[in-house]
């Protein structure tokens, strides 16, 4: 809880001019509320007489809006290759010196890249990655391939300190990836990904042979550049995606570069069964033990002493880490939590639709959070004043009732709730609470 | 209802001590409290959990509670009462009439704290309620309880709770998800707590699995306070949000239990050393017949999971021809180890040597 004191003294400072400008509107509609009437704000536009009260409710449809176009997504079950084997390359070159983006380019990317470390496995749990950097003309390894975030993160934390310098050269981080790429098994994916500053690289041989190898060994490579379009990146992503250009493209400040970056971190399309050969694998969920109060035993995995572990469930052997193979039998062992997280790419909740006035009326509250919903009454008599809103309300985005409904169960829901169903829980309250009259196969697996 | 909650937000955030919210998902299965009948009748469970709300409530006056039920086909507010459905409005309407006479009487007993006398007659009547709207044809339609439901609403109810307290509370930057406003720790409190009664939860896997990666993205805990049967996937729920999995063997201790353990929120955990779970079973449902299993086969397009190998080797989620390999003891890693060696050389010669010549 950030006390108040220091809020006000935010906006007298002007340290950060959003910050200041959040903080001015709330102070000023709060006192005016005070002032006036003193009716209890609802989080859904409360449409005041006064200006100020309108351009409140606009800022608060706007908000709504942006919010549902952004949850408006396909959400049709796509084939997607959910293990990922994935290379991080990225520009250390003199490029990145440069403060066009702040603090610079170099320091960004490093910050972007740890978040966007995180998110990449908290969307792919059994997926890998590899770090290489690119300076002086040289691929330096940063941290190898493999599925612990933390290690990556540590790892990448290091760069910080270290100047960026040199010219870049893209074939040998393109090498020295194939390289890292070329254990990983069939099934998963093989993808490259670069942030590129530089207009230029310097490479020691043959770009277009690297090209051919990288197409051979079927692996795709995306760019997000920070400068401008570079023909041999345009080429070389077109090339090693069949033909398709999307996953080149140029930031053009901070915001989009952020937003180019974390959108890799959603699985990409198989297109092709060419890409990855699907295979059924066999898998063991063993279960964990604390060993508290127990003797210490030795892991099979390193020989180690540790008290606790899991145990193979098909040869009972100690592993002291999860995901692995156990070293006995084979079998590969994996937390069964860690594919469950992938589930809701499978079982897309799907899009809630606006819910006009006319069917609004069924309902008083949110079927999920129980926060009451605007009466027609109330709203009706002020709605016309305002153009803007209607307009957006009329592109069907935004519910001009505040009400969202499920297609499947019929039940509303609230705005908040819509953003967080459709984002972080991926299950439908309605759909999930009343199983009365419905046939008992068609809701088991309905996520 | 709502003007109290507001003004113990108010209050939450000039106070000292971070509110908590207590969010209670009850299993009430009449099926698996019919086997309890002679150890913990269901009564004496509320009468415990009533204590238990009340001791929560005194921690501190800010503090809020929300109890939702698991019945056995849908899942219902008990407290507090979702507002009066317009449509059937009329029975339930004239129902609350008459409650709330009884209720008003109640209130006026001096010796009782009012704030507990709220709650426990709300609870109590909502519960009546419940019971008496449960058909037979309900109870026999199914042995099992809504469990994926009441975590749904438990984890939106927080959701909103939480945006709700940042805007009372200080809104230095417009926070449109509790996501991103979680990460610093601050702000409400919220767990959640499941008293459970019932078995197995199958063919809810799913469901359940998504509220659990929810609230560990809420950082929620999801508290399991397990009275009969054994739920594989509520232990992993309580092992993922990092939090309290209890299997009781005495259940005449319940309160002792829903004390110590229960009472002490995020906050004061980090200072107390909290029961841990000795095993914890990472089975998980096969997608095929919902039964848990502890080997499958797992696609590796979808990772959708099987007992036995799909029909056909086409696997049911995403129909895609899979290959299958040799599943018997030898593992299929052997023979990769040759070709790694040989590309590896490869590899390696072409990016030895770096001269810079500019493209
Ligand atoms: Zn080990
Ligand atoms: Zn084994
Ligand atoms: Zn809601
Ligand atoms: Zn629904
Ligand atoms: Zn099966
Ligand atoms: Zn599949």
């Amino acid at each position: 809880m950030s006390d108040s004191d220091g809020e006000y003294q935010a906006s007298d400072d002007g340290a950060n001019p959003n910050e200041e400008l959040a903080t001015g509107t709330t102070t000023k509609t709060g006192k005016q509320r005070a002032a006036w009437e003193g009716v209890q704000r609802s989080w859904a536009a409360v449409l005041d007489s006064a200006g100020d009260g309108s351009i409140d409710s606009m800022v608060q449809t706007l908000r709504e809006s942006k919010q549902r176009k952004r949850l408006m997504k396909d959400t049709t079950p796509l084939q997607r290759g959910i293990i990922r084997h994935l290379v991080l390359i990225l520009d250390m070159s003199f490029a990145m010196v440069e403060k066009d983006m702040r603090p610079t380019r170099q320091l960004l990317t490093i910050r972007y890249a740890s978040e966007f470390i995180t998110e990449y496995f908290e969307q792919n749990p059994i997926s890998q990655l590899a770090i290489i950097g690119l300076r002086d003309g040289v691929a330096e390894m940063i941290s190898v391939m493999g599925g612990n975030s933390t290690d990556h993160i540590e790892k990448l934390k290091l760069q910080r300190g270290k100047e960026a310098a040199g010219a870049p050269s893209l074939q040998n981080g393109l090498e020295m990836s194939r390289a890292q790429l070329f254990h990983t098994p069939a099934h998963g994916t093989r993808e490259v990904l670069i942030i590129y500053g530089a207009l230029l690289t310097s490479d020691p041989g043959d770009m277009h042979k690297t090209i051919e190898m990288l197409k051979k060994d079927k692996i795709r490579v995306s760019i997000v550049g920070l400068a401008a379009q570079v023909a041999i990146c345009a080429e070389l992503c077109k090339k090693t995606n069949h033909g398709d250009d999307k996953n080149y493209s140029v930031a053009t400040d901070d915001h989009h570069f952020r937003e180019l970056f974390m959108k890799l971190t959603t699985p990409p399309i198989t297109r092709t069964k060419e890409q990855s050969q699907a295979s059924l694998l066999s898998m063991g969920f063993p279960s964990r033990i604390s060993g508290a109060g127990q003797t210490m035993s030795f892991c099979v995995c390193h020989n180690k002493l540790c008290s606790g572990g899991y145990l193979c469930s098909r040869c009972q052997s100690k592993v002291c880490s999860l995901p692995s193979e156990c070293p006995v039998c084979g079998l590969t062992l994996i937390l069964s939590t860690h594919l469950a997280r992938s589930y809701h790419h499978l079982f897309p909740l799907q899009n809630w639709a606006a819910v006009s006035w006319k069917d609004a009326v069924r309902s008083v509250a949110c079927y999920a959070c129980q926060s009451p919903f605007l009466k027609l009454s109330k709203a009706k008599e002020k709605e016309t004043e305002i153009e803007g809103m209607v307009k957006i309300v009329e592109s069907k985005i935004v519910s001009e009732s505040g009400r969202y409904a499920c297609p499947v169960c019929r039940k509303h829901f609230c705005i908040d709730c819509d953003v967080f169903a459709h984002e972080v829980l991926h299950n439908c309250a309605g759909c999930q609470s009343d199983t009365r009259g419905l046939a008992d196969e068609s809701v088991e697996f309905a996520a | 209802m709502d003007g109290v909650d507001g003004t113990d937000r108010q209050e939450g955030k000039q106070d000292g001590p971070t509110p908590s919210l207590l969010f209670i998902i009850l299993d009430t299965n009449p099926h698996a409290w019919a086997l309890l009948q002679n150890t913990l009748p269901f009564s004496k469970a509320i009468a415990n959990i009533l204590v238990f709300i009340n001791a929560h409530l005194a921690v501190n006056n800010a503090n809020q509670v929300a109890v939702i039920a698991s019945h056995s086909q849908r899942s219902v507010w008990l407290y507090p009462r979702p507002p009066s459905d317009p449509q059937h409005g009329d029975d339930s309407d004239t129902g609350m009439d008459d409650e709330n006479k009884t209720d008003t009487s109640n209130l006026s007993d001096a010796s009782k704290y009012r704030p507990f006398a709220l709650i426990e007659n709300s609870l109590l009547h909502s519960l009546r309620k419940l019971i008496k709207t449960t058909t037979e044809a309900d109870i026999k339609a199914t042995t099992s309880t809504q469990m994926a439901g009441a975590l749904t609403m438990a984890l939106s109810y927080i959701n909103k709770a939480t945006i709700a307290f940042l805007d009372t509370g200080a809104a230095a930057k417009p926070t449109p998800t509790a996501l991103d406003s979680s990460d610093k720790a601050v702000g409400l409190q919220s767990r959640i707590l499941v008293v459970s009664v019932s078995g197995d939860l199958a063919y809810q896997y799913i469901p359940i699995m998504n509220s659990t990666f929810a609230a560990q993205r809420l950082r929620v805990p999801m508290d399991i306070l397990k009275l009969a049967g054994d739920t594989v996937f509520l232990q992993q729920a309580a092992f993922t949000t990092r939090a309290v999995y209890l299997q009781l063997k005495n259940l005449q201790g319940v309160l002792q239990y829903l004390m110590m353990a229960f009472l002490p929120d995020q906050l004061a955990r980090k200072h107390l050393v909290v029961p841990t779970q000795e095993v914890v079973d990472f089975r998980a449902a096969c997608f095929c017949h919902r039964s848990v299993v502890d080997v499958g086969f797992v696609c590796s397009i979808c990772l959708s999971i099987f007992c036995t190998p799909p029909e056909g080797a086409i696997c049911l989620t995403c129909e895609t021809q899979l290959a299958l390999g040799d599943y018997g003891n030898k593992p299929a890693v052997i023979p990769k180890k040759k070709k790694k060696k040989k590309r590896a050389l490869d590899g390696g010669s072409s990016r030895a040597t770096p001269a810079p010549e500019a493209a």
